[in-house]
């Protein structure tokens, strides 16, 4: 089995699947067969995906697996390359995931189901391409394939302006990612040979200058989808108008595409550029980790509130990957998976909020606790989750970042400082935006107002389920966050020692003391802590 | 290795004999504490059935009420029974205990959780179960009426683990994980009753105040670690001493450092600046502001300190700050309690108070003393809030589920005549918050009161003082709610409060003990008089006045066991005998004379003001009224975090808001005009949209290979 073309089939299985959904009888007409026909394939995928790494993917293993190449259009040197490492891998499982849970979470959706399935299949396929893509031309041709079903499921299945909304969608994301493309080719020709693999563009020995200019193109494209303020202004709109579903997908998955992308190329093929924008990175990171907290803390509009947190919490990536260290890239990968997780759930239980109350602005709510207990329950957990509470993900993702920033060794003390403080605000600017909006949409006395005209009626098994689904590995990595962090550990590890060889001041003092820049130079690690009295 | 004769004396055991001991001990002892990481999960297993109940099968668990109840409190009584015997091995002097796992790693960095089983975490875990224990049997009772009665009993339990967990933590990350949870369980339960606006408004103040101390915790504890490579408390504190002594760290880091760990207990334990969340918090139900918001959670910040003993104690210019935060806070909380009505209120400003006391002999190095008084506090504290609960349940039967009436000390009075067993236990804690010999507290203070003097009279001098006001509004507290004559029908009283609430009298709010909005129809059923609360919340109370009236026995100065038990971690032990044989009889004398002195004055002076009412209280509050005032408006410090944080908060997020739309997403409508504009005007090139990209593309790559290469 070990020749088994896993990724390609993983790929095209949900591509090929849509492909048939036009010739699935639908009698009534609600496309009740079309939805469980979409839940069964997204199922099997996740299934073969869970199977191919469980029993092809070793964990040790710090480079790419499960590869698989084939001439497409040789002629242009095009070639259908795949593979997965450790900083790919979770994020593929997570697609698939975060995907399945969002047509189950689409059970509602009636209105031209067949286009709207259809749709989702093909992003599911085009999402994992993105993240198993080996050649850069086939990255960017599957990261541009699978902003067309965004851009449909935005203009058609959205709200009031959903097509200002798409629209915005479309061509910020359709301008950026030609950066893409201009800094690819540019790539692929630089030099004496002309390829597109990813992993011989990264071995090519670029001039600095070019280094930096191609870094600067890719961190555009990149920083407008993760987003990177001042990029993001897509994206409330985008989240804002989206239903359910979408925006799970949306936030569970299309902006860690953007993260995934910085490390992939910015990170490890352009190691020397990395090093002179990281401070830059780190700032920006900063920059959105307070911005974001302030402005979802003024947003009054439910939907728009998340989503800024959602950029909020993308600073926390953008600073791990330039700290330099092995636990903070590691910290990074984390809070991508963790905020998928996390995104996903809380915007999948905003939906669910707004399917009772139909309004997303926050004076119009209030006090609907007693007559849906258990959405309140389970928006409190995800909310707890989200403002980094310990026990679950997001905490043991900020961690890992803060301490390897703060021990890096490639800023200056001040600046560490400086950073360090700035972005332990957002830890207490989270919780005031993250509680008051609990406060205002459950807590206080029963809102007549809006019981009159609503039916408000509590959770139903299937969202429940969802959010346990969601909840589960949250809580578990939260709670020994080895679980997750070995099975990448090998290639973060890899990695980190990759770029910083590129730094030359950080070469001198690697190895053998991993922690050389602490002042206190015996330190290696916490080994069994002494105790007191006896 | 320690050991106490049966007369008490603290001597040196040979060292053969302890190793001999040792080994026999380590045989029989080891399971104890192999599995001793039951105790914190015992009550979370319990905390999760009954969560995963209440989310699948609703009804049924709601309905199985009881049922639920015995449920918890069996896992929690094991959990205690566990403890005491850890308790009990670790008196004999077993071995400290420390078990650790391999919690989360990247790259070299690896880092451990566990738990640890010494003296310290041996006492706390006794205290956290008993009272706990305690608290649960109660609750029966006080939310007997209650349709979250097994939320709540999910909550209690999941604070009880998070508690346990805290106090048997290993290192600064695994203290600071609890230290959350702990923070989230208060969370819960202050906002148990999410259908009142303020209960709201306190669960979400108490949390973001906690979180502004775990922001310097954090920053803390990244320093620490950016400057000793290590999360553990000994090494934190050898390393830093080393780094110090050594030049490679400037003092003044370290003691930045040791500061901003801190700002963790200053939050957790409600000190000043960062104490305002706590009278807010006693919006929650009663057993939770005595279990959480009075015994335990709040004497985490305590613990901590405690636990960094080794890196605070070698900095004496933190330990001043230590010492004089505990101390103006011990001042400030006792000094806005003379002026509260709340009986809730007034107790939480009198537990800030208390915890200022602890928080002081813990800056003066005073640190079995800090411990000694954590203790005694924990039981006598949650006798007098579980006491005040008891009046509350009783007053209610009077003016109503309202918190506003039946917590207000204006409207009670005279009620002995109803309620003799829990006045009976509520004068019991006043006596021993008091510092009247033989109770409690009167062990504990004094001996705080005697180190503080040692190191800083001025100090001291403010410690006495406080033990006066102590005394004055315990008593204050005491002769207006249980002497005198029942004021709880005096109409105009009701409705001068209820105005001042900005409430008109006949809206009810609920009230612990009723959401069953029927119960909340009419005044039907209300009596005349208070009554009585049941067994299940006076068996608490009575069984509470027990150690309240006794523990201090343990730690008596001509005798102290709790000092040769609990100690500093460096202190060796010859030092503590030799201390414990010093003992100087005129100097207990002056001591604790004067304190007793000045809690009799505090005494005489409340019985004049609310027993015998020769002095009036309101003329003197008008002769004085900007003190009066002062006090009232709590030193007008919430008013100033509102004016400056909160509402500059806002304003700043609003600011924020409006430069994302108009300026950054500004540019970006624009600049979609533009492209409109110009995509328009592409429309004419013959040539069509397609090739003009790639052109572009083409151009762009060229320029940019050949500018590079």
């Amino acid at each position: 089995m070990s020749n088994f073309p896993w990724l390609t089939t993983i790929i095209f299985l949900p591509l090929l699947a849509s492909a048939a959904i036009p010739f699935i009888p639908d009698p009534d007409g609600k496309g009740r067969p079309i939805r469980w026909y979409a839940l069964v394939v997204g199922l099997i995928d996740f299934t073969l995906m869970v199977y191919a790494f469980c029993t092809q993917y070793d964990f040790g293993n710090p480079g790419l697996q499960l590869v698989e190449s084939y001439n497409w259009i040789p002629q242009i040197g095009l070639k259908w390359s795949v593979g997965a490492d450790g900083i790919s891998m979770p994020l593929i499982l997570m697609t698939g995931f975060i995907t399945t849970l969002a047509t189950l979470a689409a059970w509602p959706v009636t209105f031209k189901s067949r286009l709207f399935y259809f749709l989702i299949l093909a992003m599911y396929g085009g999402q994992i391409a993105v993240f198993a893509a080996q050649d850069m031309l086939v990255f960017f041709l599957v990261w541009e394939l699978e902003l067309i079903p965004v851009y449909l499921l935005l203009a058609i299945w959205g709200g009031y302006k959903r097509q200002y909304a798409a629209t915005k969608f479309i061509l910020y994301t359709a301008l950026s990612s030609l950066f893409i493309l201009v800094a690819g080719l540019a790539m692929a020709f630089y030099g004496d040979t002309v390829t597109f693999d990813m992993r011989e563009l990264g071995l090519k020995d670029y001039s600095l200058g070019f280094e930096m200019l191609v870094y600067a193109g890719l961190l555009i494209s990149y920083g407008v989808k993760l987003p990177i303020v001042p990029l993001h202004t897509w994206l409330p709109d985008a989240h804002g108008e989206a239903t359910a579903p979408v925006h799970m997908l949306l936030a569970g998955i299309l902006l860690k595409m953007g993260g995934y992308a910085l490390i992939r190329m910015n990170v490890e093929m352009l190691p020397a550029a990395h090093a002179k924008f990281a401070p830059a990175l780190v700032i920006l990171g900063v920059v959105n980790i307070i911005y974001a907290a302030l402005t979802s803390y003024a947003q009054r509009n439910l939907k728009r509130k998340i989503a800024y947190s959602s950029i909020s919490h993308m600073g926390f990536v953008l600073i791990g990957i330039s700290t330099f260290t092995d636990l903070g890239i590691s910290g990074a990968v984390l809070q991508m998976v963790s905020h998928g997780l996390i995104g996903a759930s809380l915007f999948f239980l905003v939906g669910a909020t707004y399917d009772r109350t139909h309004t997303l602005v926050l004076e119009e709510m209030g006090g609907v606790a007693q007559k849906m207990p258990k959405i309140f329950a389970m928006f409190t957990a995800c909310s707890l989750a989200s403002l980094a509470l310990p026990g679950m993900s997001g905490f043991v993702a900020e961690l890992m970042v803060f301490v390897g920033f703060a021990t890096s060794d490639a800023y200056s003390l001040p600046f560490r400082i400086i950073v360090v403080i700035l972005a332990a605000i957002g830890v207490i600017l989270t919780p005031i935006y993250l509680l008051s909006m609990l406060r205002e949409i459950f807590y206080g006395p029963e809102n007549k107002e809006l019981t009159s005209h609503e039916a408000l009626v509590d959770a139903e098994p299937r969202e429940i389920f969802i959010i346990a689904c969601l909840l589960i590995p949250i809580i578990g990595i939260g709670l020994y966050p080895k679980i997750l962090t070995q099975i990448y550990d090998a290639t973060t590890v890899k990695l980190t020692s990759r770029i910083r060889e590129s730094v030359p001041t950080l070469v001198q003092r690697d190895h053998p003391n991993p922690v050389a820049n602490l002042p206190f130079q015996a330190a290696t690690v916490d080994q069994a802590p002494r105790l007191g009295q006896s | 290795m320690l050991a106490v004769k049966a007369d008490g004396r603290i001597v040196l055991m040979d060292n053969s004999t302890e190793t001999i001991a040792h080994s026999m001990d380590a045989q029989i002892m080891e399971p104890l504490y192999q599995y001793a990481w039951l105790i914190p999960v015992l009550p979370l297993a319990t905390a999760m059935v009954i969560g995963l109940g209440l989310i699948s099968f609703n009804q049924v668990t709601n309905q199985l009420r009881r049922a639920n109840a015995i449920f918890v409190i069996a896992g929690l009584a094991a959990a205690m029974a566990y403890s005491l015997a850890i308790l009990w091995s670790q008196y004999h002097g077993h071995a400290p205990y420390l078990q650790t796992f391999e919690w989360a790693s990247a790259g070299t960095f690896h880092l451990t959780m566990g738990f640890t089983i010494d003296h310290l975490s041996a006492l706390m875990l006794t205290i956290v179960t008993t009272v706990a224990l305690l608290v649960m049997i109660y609750t029966d009772g006080y939310m007997a009426h209650d349709p979250g009665y097994v939320r709540f009993y999910a909550y209690l339990s999941l604070f009880s683990s998070s508690m346990l967990g805290l106090v048997v933590s290993i290192n600064l990350v695994q203290i600071y994980v609890f230290w959350e949870l702990v923070g989230m369980c208060s969370y819960l339960l202050v906002g148990f009753w999410f259908d009142r606006k303020s209960a709201a408004d306190a669960a979400q103040k108490a949390f973001v105040t906690n979180r502004v101390g775990d922001f310097g915790l954090l920053l803390g504890i990244l320093g620490l670690f950016w400057a000793t490579g290590s999360f553990d408390f000994q090494t934190i504190g050898d390393r830093l001493q080393q780094l110090v002594s050594s030049g490679a760290l400037s003092s003044g880091v370290a003691i930045l450092l040791a500061i901003l760990v801190f700002l963790g207990p200053v939050a957790k334990s409600a000190q000043f600046p960062l104490h305002v969340w706590l009278p807010d918090a006693m919006e929650g139900p009663t057993p939770i502001s005595a279990l959480i918001h009075a015994a335990t959670m709040v004497a985490a910040g305590v613990f901590l300190i405690a636990r960094m003993f080794p890196v605070f104690s070698g900095m004496p210019e933190v330990m001043n700050v230590i010492a004089w935060t505990g101390a103006f806070t011990a001042f400030l909380g006792a000094s806005i309690a003379i002026t509260q009505n709340d009986i809730k209120k007034g107790l939480a400003y009198s537990t800030i108070s208390q915890l200022g006391y602890m928080v002081m002999a813990m800056g003066v190095g005073a640190y079995s003393a800090g411990l000694f008084h954590l203790m005694t506090h924990a039981y006598f504290k949650a006798m007098l809030f579980l006491g005040s609960g008891s009046v509350i349940h009783g007053m209610e039967g009077v003016v109503g589920h309202d918190p506003v009436l039946a917590q207000d000390m204006r409207l009670m009075g005279g009620l002995r005549k109803y309620m003799p067993l829990t006045s009976l236990t509520f004068l019991v804690g006043c006596l021993a918050i008091s510092g009247i010999p033989p109770f409690a507290g009167f062990w504990s203070k004094d001996e705080i009161l005697g180190s503080v003097f040692a190191s800083n009279p001025a100090m001291w001098m403010v410690g006495w003082l406080t033990a006066g006001i102590t005394a004055f509004y315990m008593f204050r507290m005491y002769f207006s709610t249980f002497e005198g004559s029942f004021r709880g029908h005096q109409t105009d009283v009701r409705q001068q409060l209820k105005a001042a609430a900005g409430e008109p009298e006949l809206a009810m709010a609920f009230g612990p003990g009723a959401m069953d909005p029927k119960e909340l129809d009419q005044d039907h059923h209300h009596s005349d008089s208070p009554h009585e609360s049941p067994l299940t919340m006076t068996l608490p109370l009575l069984i509470l006045a027990v150690p309240s009236l006794l523990i201090g026995l343990v730690g008596t100065p001509f005798n102290n066991y709790f000092e040769a038990f609990i100690h500093p971690a460096g202190d060796a032990i010859a030092e503590v005998a030799e201390v414990a044989h010093e003992f100087d009889w005129t100097e207990f004398l002056v001591m604790g004379g004067s304190s007793i002195g000045i809690a009799l004055i505090g005494i005489t002076l409340a019985s004049l003001m609310y027993l015998q009412r020769k002095l009036d209280p309101g003329a003197i509050a008008a002769k004085i009224k900007p003190l009066y005032e002062f006090s009232l408006h709590k030193w007008y410090i919430d008013d100033l975090y509102n004016t400056v944080f909160v509402q500059g908060c806002r304003r700043l997020a609003r600011q924020v808001l409006e430069v994302d739309y108009n300026v950054v997403d500004g540019v970006v409508n624009l600049t979609g005009f533009v492209t409109m504009i110009s995509g328009e005007g592409l429309k004419y090139f013959e040539s069509g949209r397609v090739q003009f990209y790639a052109l572009i593309v083409f151009l762009a790559v060229l320029g940019f290979v050949i500018i590079s290469a």
